[in-house]
């Protein structure tokens, strides 16, 4: 299979790739690792005009923590993330998403920013993202704004970024002391897959009692975007966290998920599937937060 | 300390330099001066009346210099077997699949030649098509070849004693039934050719094919040249499984494009054509009836099955054959009855695949024998060495067992897995499986009927001395046979590897059929080391003139001569060979006489040394229909214990440990062996957990690449302990015999067996994905709720 044809525009800074996307809008799509974007267009699904190029923008790759914020750049290579002791330390179910992702070739050029740009359902980074409630800076010539992640995904392939604009960083609050979060994904094989079934879970727990205090359920791959499993949430907060609690949450995500049925899965074993992650993911989140 | 110099060793394979560098040249890497390129056109539809084609505006476009179609090509019918040649090369009628090749295009590059491609216009009138074995079987049902009515391709039924009279007399009948999936074999390498037809009107074809001789026949035929103005030449190639192993529809295409422009053709497949093109293993059905006495004897196999066949018929008729023979052993089974049916479909075509027509049939019946065990109160284990044959024992379809070291690889993954200390004393959700097979070490006759040789060798010694060069026309495709036979010569001939040259591939160096039926080694091994003998034969019967030492009291061992009836004077002669070399300073002044010095002093005598080997197995089998498919000179055969664990809520299944043995005879390079046996296991794995070829509603392949296709990755698969076993096989060289499929033959139900162990519940249909095992536990769970 062959690229079609397209031009290919190098930018050193992100306020000149914010001028080459302002110029070509709809024409132009941001190239980082490549690895979905490459692959699409080999099959004709997508065929930009115009390429732009993030990969020398050296501002993009980098990775700091800010008062009780961790500011990871878009171009920050998933390979990074799944070796990041940072990462592993303060957000370990975003390492974990990091390290499920395709195998060690797709992590070397595979990009944070990429992996939620092209905002595939089943994708491995956004479910831990959004249970830690991760936001997106997001740049144009016409500015900046900051992005609840939740509010970024429309559909498969599709978000509320408009035609010019770029990722150009995530910023994931560190969960405190109490707070803890898990993630899983399930294919069919144990790696390069795509995934059937993914699940992140955040708990806060209140210091005094130990109950519950916020809960964040994020299913992958069974809807159109990652999803909020707001019924199990509802179960988890306020009570005190156990086996039977997590059963019901898994049992509540079962219902708050929408699977579709497809050559990689029945619905049917996708929303088990939901439940089963839950509850393992819960008690992955529950054990970070109780050690102390 | 091996009785050998060379052989029976781990000696580093002659072309690791070049593929660990980078060097080793894939068809990918070559181009020739003036070379255009070659493009398929290929059909979008499953089932359609071709109403017309129009090519005019690919014609104009600018690069485009050739179009062939039917009109072009002609009509002539071609296949595997010729007994089912139901192909021609393009189709001129109708097309019968998603992918049946209706057009060519020669252009200046690539992305002309696909454009060219995009612009041809064929008018299609759609006709309804049939996907499945029960559609293609159905009263009424649309038919693919008129020349095949039902749309069965072919259909097979033997008995071998009487299967009612046994089963009267049995204690436990069982039924079972079972599936696989229809698979893509993955290797790394598409096809791809390059067809140069040169101004004298010679044919070279360039090819990634493990058949350099068949593809030499079919493209002869199919373009009407002779065959002595074709040459195939293989490359280095990247695997091959057996869907390499018949010509395909690009090395014609090409040739006929260089033919008519007189330039270098190049066409590859692209991995969607690869899984359009399948020929790779057939889906089956098997329902199996066996039945044994109280004390686990064997008594009766009645076994019918189907095969999802696809358009065409490619190796199929061999495949239903081999579907049924391959149960006749490694078990004394007295009585056996197959029926068996291949049917055609609007689905690319099925062929070979390692362990043809074989796989499934014994995952099914491994699996069905272990049930019967259990039933019985019998170890799994014990059940087969209760039954198991022994050498020289010959099968109810007439396969004789001439060596057999089944018991040997049963002890050996019995005390290798730990067994006894396991099998049902683990916890629930961890289980151990064990299962055997066994397999041909080359097919007994060729694919079309022939007195020919299988495989013949040139052996000629540089006329300095020194060095054999060794001429075969045998595919090295990965395997290593090319380090095998290089061994064999040195072996044979009483050289170093080091003193060896080999090339090989090539039809211009003699007949060879070709690296498929795990033939190789054992056939064209028989050659090399005949041919090796022959050159060593010449050189001491000059030496025996010169000395005036008897030939039959030398030999050459180790690069030297070796007198065994007490020392010889060779002075003289060492006096006369530094003569031949003055001012040379690497001349051997005190020693033994060395084989430099005698093949060059033999060369002296009479001119170039050249010494021929050829092989064809004695006349085998039975004299009943279809007696030749299963026959071999000789049989591997192999056990194998798998332990897994199953995550009783997901249904994954972890693969945690494989033993294998594989009695192989005398392991020619035991780290080749070792490298066949991870490779079948990993391929077995593969199948049985996750591989299946899928379709859309419209006969499209709907998971046509690897990340979709889904092949074990490292993470998959578990520490494999390999163990050789090495029985002597009488008629292998040095006493070799395969190891290239049948290793794959236990994997399958040693998995399902383990998995049953850990679960309790039986599975009858595969890939064993998380999904179909978590139904099958919750379906279990609720009959016993």
């Amino acid at each position: 299979m062959l690229l079609p044809k397209f031009d290919f525009h190098e930018p050193a800074s992100v306020e000149e790739a914010c001028q080459v996307m302002a110029e070509f809008k709809e024409k132009a799509k941001p190239l980082a690792g490549g690895t979905d974007l490459m692959v699409n267009m080999k099959k004709k699904i997508v065929s930009p005009e115009q390429i732009v190029s993030l990969g020398r923008i050296d501002t993009l790759k980098d990775l700091s923590r800010e008062n009780g914020t961790l500011k990871i750049g878009a171009c920050f290579t998933v390979a990074d993330l799944a070796v990041s002791e940072t990462v592993q330390k303060l957000v370990s179910a975003l390492g974990s998403g990091g390290r499920a992702l395709g195998s060690p070739l797709v992590r070397n050029l595979a990009t944070i920013g990429g992996n939620i740009g092209s905002a595939r359902p089943a994708a491995d980074l956004p479910p831990s993202l959004m249970a830690y409630g991760a936001r997106l800076s997001i740049e144009s010539s016409r500015g900046s704004r900051e992005l609840d992640i939740e509010k970024f995904f429309k559909g498969p392939g599709m978000t509320a970024l408009a035609p010019d604009e770029v990722i150009t960083a995530i910023h994931v609050d560190i969960p405190g002391p109490g707070a803890g979060a898990g993630y899983i994904n399930i294919g069919v094989r144990r790696a390069q897959d795509c995934n059937i079934v993914n699940v992140a879970s955040f708990l806060a727990l209140d210091e005094k009692d130990g109950a519950v205090k916020t809960a964040r359920i994020v299913m992958g791959s069974v809807g159109p975007t990652p999803m909020r499993a707001p019924t199990a949430e509802k179960v988890l907060v306020g009570s005190r966290p156990d086996a039977s609690l997590f059963a019901e949450a898994a049992a509540a995500a079962e219902q708050d998920c929408s699977p579709i049925l497809d050559f990689r899965g029945s619905a049917e074993y996708r929303r088990a599937m939901v439940g089963v992650l839950t509850r393992r993911t819960l008690e992955i989140a529950l054990k970070e937060a109780q050690r102390g | 300390m091996s009785r050998f110099n060379v052989i029976n060793s781990r000696a580093r394979r002659i072309d690791t330099p070049d593929k660990a560098t980078g060097r080793a040249v894939f068809i990918d890497d070559m181009s020739l001066p003036g070379m255009l390129y070659g493009a398929l056109v290929q059909s979008p539809v499953a089932h359609a009346r071709i109403v017309g084609i129009d090519a005019s505006a690919a014609a104009k476009l600018p690069g485009v210099k050739d179009i062939v179609t039917a009109k072009e090509a002609g009509m002539i019918k071609y296949g595997v077997s010729p007994a089912r040649y139901d192909e021609t090369l393009f189709c001129h009628d109708k097309v019968r699949y998603v992918g049946d090749e209706i057009a060519a295009v020669a252009a200046v590059d690539r992305e002309i030649a696909q454009e060219a491609v995009s612009l041809i216009k064929v008018e299609y009138e759609e006709l309804p098509a049939v996907f499945t074995v029960e559609e293609a079987m159905a009263a009424g049902a649309p038919q693919l070849h008129d020349e095949y009515p039902g749309n069965v391709c072919a259909e097979v039924h033997q008995e071998f004693g009487d299967v009612e009279k046994a089963f009267a007399e049995c204690d436990l009948i069982r039924t079972t039934t079972f599936k696989n999936k229809r698979q893509d074999a993955a290797f790394i390498e598409p096809m791809g050719c390059i067809a140069a037809y040169d101004l004298s009107g010679r044919l070279t074809l360039y090819s990634s094919t493990q058949v350099p001789h068949y593809v030499q026949r079919t493209v002869a035929m199919v373009l009407g040249l002779d065959v002595g103005r074709v040459r195939v030449v293989k490359p280095y190639v990247g695997g091959g499984f057996g869907i390499k192993a018949a010509a395909n529809s690009g090395e014609m295409a090409a040739s006929l494009l260089s033919k008519r422009t007189g330039r270098p053709v190049k066409l590859t497949y692209s991995r969607e054509q690869v899984f359009m093109f399948g020929r790779a293993r057939h889906g089956f059905a098997h329902t199996m009836t066996t039945g044994v006495k109280k004390d686990g004897t064997l008594m009766a196999l009645k076994h019918e099955c189907y095969l999802d066949g696809g358009a065409y018929s490619s190796f199929g008729i061999a495949t239903v054959y081999y579907a049924g023979s391959l149960l006749g052993g490694p078990y004394r089974l007295p009585n056996m009855k197959y029926d068996g049916f291949r049917v055609y479909n609007n689905k690319p075509a099925c062929g070979a695949q390692r362990g043809h027509g074989g796989v499934a049939a014994r995952a099914a019946w491994e699996q069905q024998l272990d049930m019967i065990a259990e039933e019985l109160s019998i170890d799994p284990v014990d059940l087969r060495l209760k039954n198991m044959m022994q050498a020289g024992d010959t099968t109810c379809n007439d396969l004789n067992m001439s060596s057999l070291g089944m018991e040997e690889c049963i002890e050996a993954v019995k005390d290798g897995s730990g067994w006894t200390s396991k099998k049902g004393k683990l916890p629930k959700g961890k289980g151990i499986g064990m299962a055997c097979g066994f397999f041909v070490s080359g097919a007994g006759y060729p694919i079309y009927r022939s007195d020919t040789y299988h495989g013949t060798v040139v052996i000629k010694l540089t006329e300095d001395g020194g060095t054999a060069l060794v001429y075969t026309a045998s595919a090295e495709i990965g395997q290593g046979s090319d380090t095998t036979f290089a061994m064999i010569a040195a072996e044979a001939l009483g050289v170093p590897l080091s003193s060896v040259r080999l090339a090989s591939g090539d039809t211009d160096m003699g007949v060879d059929l070709g690296a498929y039926s795990s033939r190789q080694t054992l056939m064209t091994g028989h050659a090399v080391k005949e041919a090796a003998e022959d050159v060593k034969a010449q050189v001491l019967d000059v030496m025996a003139d010169e000395l005036d030492v008897p030939a039959d009291k030398m030999d050459i061992k180790d690069g030297k001569i070796v007198f065994t009836a007490g020392d010889v004077d060779i002075s003289a002669l060492r006096t006369r060979y530094i003569k031949e070399h003055r001012g040379w300073i690497d001349n051997i002044e005190e020693g033994p006489l060395t084989f430099k010095e005698a093949s060059r002093i033999a060369y002296l005598a009479r001119g170039s040394i050249v010494g021929t080997g050829k092989y064809k197995p004695p006349e085998l089998g039975g004299k009943f229909k279809g007696a030749a498919v299963g026959t071999s000179p000789a049989y591997g055969c192999s056990a194998q214990v798998v332990e897994v664990e199953v995550d009783m809520e997901t249904g994954h299944i972890k693969i945690e440990k494989m033993t294998d043995a594989h009695d192989c005879g005398l392991a020619i390079n035991k780290t080749s062996v070792e490298g066949q046996m991870h490779g079948s296991l990993s391929m077995g794995l593969g199948e049985a957990l996750y591989e299946e070829v899928k379709f859309d509603e419209k006969g499209r392949v709907i998971n046509s690449d690897l990340a979709e296709y889904k092949i074990p990755t490292s993470l998959d698969m578990p520490n494999v302990d390999t163990i050789i076993v090495e029985s002597d096989e009488p008629n292998g060289p040095f006493g070799a015999k395969e190891v290239g499929e049948g290793a794959i033959m236990p994997t399958i139900p040693a998995i399902l067996n383990a998995v049953y162990d850990a679960t309790g519940v039986r599975i009858f249909e595969l890939p064993l994905t998380p999904e179909r095992v978590y139904m099958a536990l919750k379906k279990a769970k609720k009959k016993n709720a």
